[in-house]
């Protein structure tokens, strides 16, 4: 709608063609309102946006893309390694050799992976939180509850896609770089659902926590460093304590390494004990416990998170 | 229809009925009602006056201990897409600072329920009509106060709503900016036919701004009613005597003229014939000089000031 601030007359072209531009000043709107569920989505785009510093300023796109491009080197990077030692060696020669896979890209990518949720996530709960944005969101056709949901599925999709991109990136190199590539798919099509499997679990659970962190404070740097401080010293304190204690209260102990929650899930889809879990003593319990305790590390902080959201007012 | 007959029902926008809400004890609306219908209306109070729990209410964001509100013939707690028609401003700061002003209100635009393109046809016509047409690609942490404050207006208006509440729409701006601001309020309801619930602790910007006004105090309702009809009843005479002033207020008051003196002015209460007879012949026996004399509307504020901001001290009867 073009509403220029007066009525003006705008001579043509040299035809001596006239055109007038008037003023219709404003207009009410006469179109769609697609109620509740445009404003969820609404919600859940923004957050994709606010995760990857799209529609923002340049200092908002480094880390993000920093994380990503790190997590997708790594992946390029043991496919290019395979691919060259298979190549100079024969077939083969890479898995021989121990050269890290599927299951073990997560073993690998994880830290960095908990270090993209503490950072991003705070993004998308704390400016709102600080800044008063929350009140607007509150007073549209939109519960705390919405937008909880909203953030955290814009924010595990981004961690999705995270987890996932290096993963394919490696099975599409190793299968470009096998002799026989249909051979390499028909042989090993079964890491798919198992990374995408694991990757899930390893999204979910760090993007929960990191959500939940974010969603007690409207500072970023505070939920930042509390997340990779609680990953970053859960991990010697529970294996060198669990070490000493031993037995099933070492194992118990064991279990509080926030780090290898994921992990254990990961082994368990498959069906290999990966390089991070291979010494703590909770390897050692039944995989349905290890699954159980995942799931509760990650279903109870997001049911923490949307209690808190689910009463917020301005 | 053959008869030419048409009936026409007028709804109040707003209706708000036997409200109360406390809080741990302490009563913030105590039986609160009122309606507000198509306008500007005031809601005129104190800090802590119950203005804001008001609104929170009507906007279904918070839950009454009694009573009820009901805005668009809808209880927004219970079918919150009322609130796709009702747009809100805030007091406090509610705008993220490394966003544009374009890229923001598209997105509340969606978030009230309009397609993305609708949603950015709006936005950037809303910006035009705040005044900021120019500025709708600037990061919004640059702005100034008064810019700040036209933005969450236009996030208000950026999706067409019936209705848009304003909590405190002035505050913090300087009076050039304060200015702008309510014309701009006047202009959303004169030009865009958007009914308006203004509130505010300045008495001038509600007298100045609204057709009706409701006044609280302490949770309860003290008034409400048309601003005209504050006003009417409230004419007086103003006058200035260049000397023997106080001869001449002793002459009214022997007379049983009610005298108010402010300043340099006399203001005697009454609007007929009879005072102006009163001050003639006080003027004559005081032998007082007359410089300036006329009836004069007091002013809203004049009121309060008056009574020491007792809102009490209104005068009784507009539709209690």
């Amino acid at each position: 709608m073009i509403t220029p601030q007066n009525s003006a007359a705008a001579s043509g072209s040299s035809s001596g063609a006239v055109g007038t531009v008037f003023d219709i000043g404003y207009q009410n709107y006469e179109g769609p309102r697609e109620g509740r569920w445009r404003a969820r989505y609404a919600v859940y785009k923004d957050g994709l946006k606010v995760s990857l510093g799209l529609g923002r300023g340049s200092r908002a796109k480094i880390l993000p893309w920093l994380f990503i491009g790190s997590l997708v080197l790594i992946g390029a990077g043991l496919a290019l390694a395979a691919i060259t030692i298979d190549r100079l060696a024969g077939d083969g020669a890479a898995e021989t050799i121990g050269l890290p896979s599927h299951s073990d890209y997560y073993g690998t990518a994880s830290i960095i992976m908990f270090i993209f949720a503490a950072i991003s996530a705070p993004e998308l709960l704390c400016p709102d939180r600080r800044d008063g944005v929350i009140n607007l969101y509150l007073v549209r056709p939109l519960t705390g509850s919405d937008y909880i949901i909203a953030r955290w599925l814009s924010f595990i999709t981004i961690m999705l896609v995270v987890a996932w991109l290096p993963q394919v990136i490696l099975m599409t190199g190793l299968t470009l770089g096998a002799s026989e590539p249909a051979d390499y798919l028909k042989e090993n099509w079964a890491d798919i659902p198992k990374f995408l499997g694991a990757g899930a679990a390893i999204a979910a659970y760090s993007g929960t926590i990191a959500m939940l962190v974010a969603g007690f404070t409207t500072r970023r740097a505070y939920a930042s460093v509390f997340m990779v401080g609680l990953f970053t010293v859960s991990t010697p304190f529970t294996f060198g304590l669990a070490q000493e204690l031993g037995g099933t209260a070492g194992k118990w102990l064991s279990m509080f390494n926030l780090s290898n929650i994921p992990m254990h899930v990961n082994d368990a889809i498959f069906g290999s004990v990966s390089g991070v879990t291979q010494d703590a003593p909770a390897a050692e319990f039944d995989t349905w416990i290890l699954v159980s305790w995942f799931f509760l590390w990650t279903l109870g902080p997001a049911a923490v998170l949307w209690l808190r959201y689910r009463k917020l007012a301005p | 229809m053959s008869a030419g007959l048409r009936f026409v029902v007028v709804e109040a926008l707003l209706s708000i009925e036997n409200l109360t809400k406390e809080y741990k004890g302490v009563v913030a609306l105590n039986n609160v009602s009122f309606e507000v219908s198509d306008g500007i209306t005031g809601i005129l109070g104190e800090n802590g006056a119950g203005k804001s729990t008001a609104i929170k209410i009507v906007l279904g964001l918070l839950e009454p201990t009694s009573g009820s509100a009901k805005i668009l013939g809808e209880t927004a707690s219970e079918n919150i897409n009322v609130r796709s028609r009702l747009g809100y401003m805030p007091e406090h700061d509610c705008l993220p600072s490394n966003v544009t002003a374009a890229e923001f209100l598209t997105h509340m635009a969606e978030l009230s329920g309009l397609p993305p393109s609708h949603a950015r046809s709006r936005a950037a016509d809303t910006l035009r009509h705040a005044g900021l047409f120019e500025e709708r690609y600037r990061s919004m942490g640059g702005y100034s106060t008064g810019m700040k404050q036209r933005v969450k207006l236009a996030q208000a208006l950026v999706h067409d709503p019936a209705m848009i509440l304003l909590d405190e729409p002035t505050a913090g701006l300087d009076p050039a900016g304060r200015e702008e601001m309510l014309d701009l309020v006047r202009k959303t309801h004169r030009e865009f036919g958007i009914s308006i619930l203004f509130s505010s602790h300045l008495m001038a910007d509600v007298e100045r701004t609204c057709d009706r006004i409701v006044v609280l105090r302490g949770g309860r309702l003290v008034q409400s009613g048309e601003v005209k009809s504050f006003t009417e009843e409230t004419e007086a005479v103003y006058i200035e005597v260049d000397t023997n002033r106080q001869g001449f207020i002793d002459a009214l008051q022997r007379r049983r003229v009610e005298v108010t003196v402010d300043g340099g002015g006399i203001y005697v209460e009454g609007s007929d014939e009879s005072v102006y007879d009163h001050v003639r012949d006080a003027l004559v026996e005081a032998e007082a000089p007359l410089r300036r004399m006329g009836p004069r509307r007091r002013a809203l504020t004049e009121l309060f000031e008056r009574d020491g901001e007792d809102f009490s001290g209104l005068p009784e009867g507009v539709d209690q």
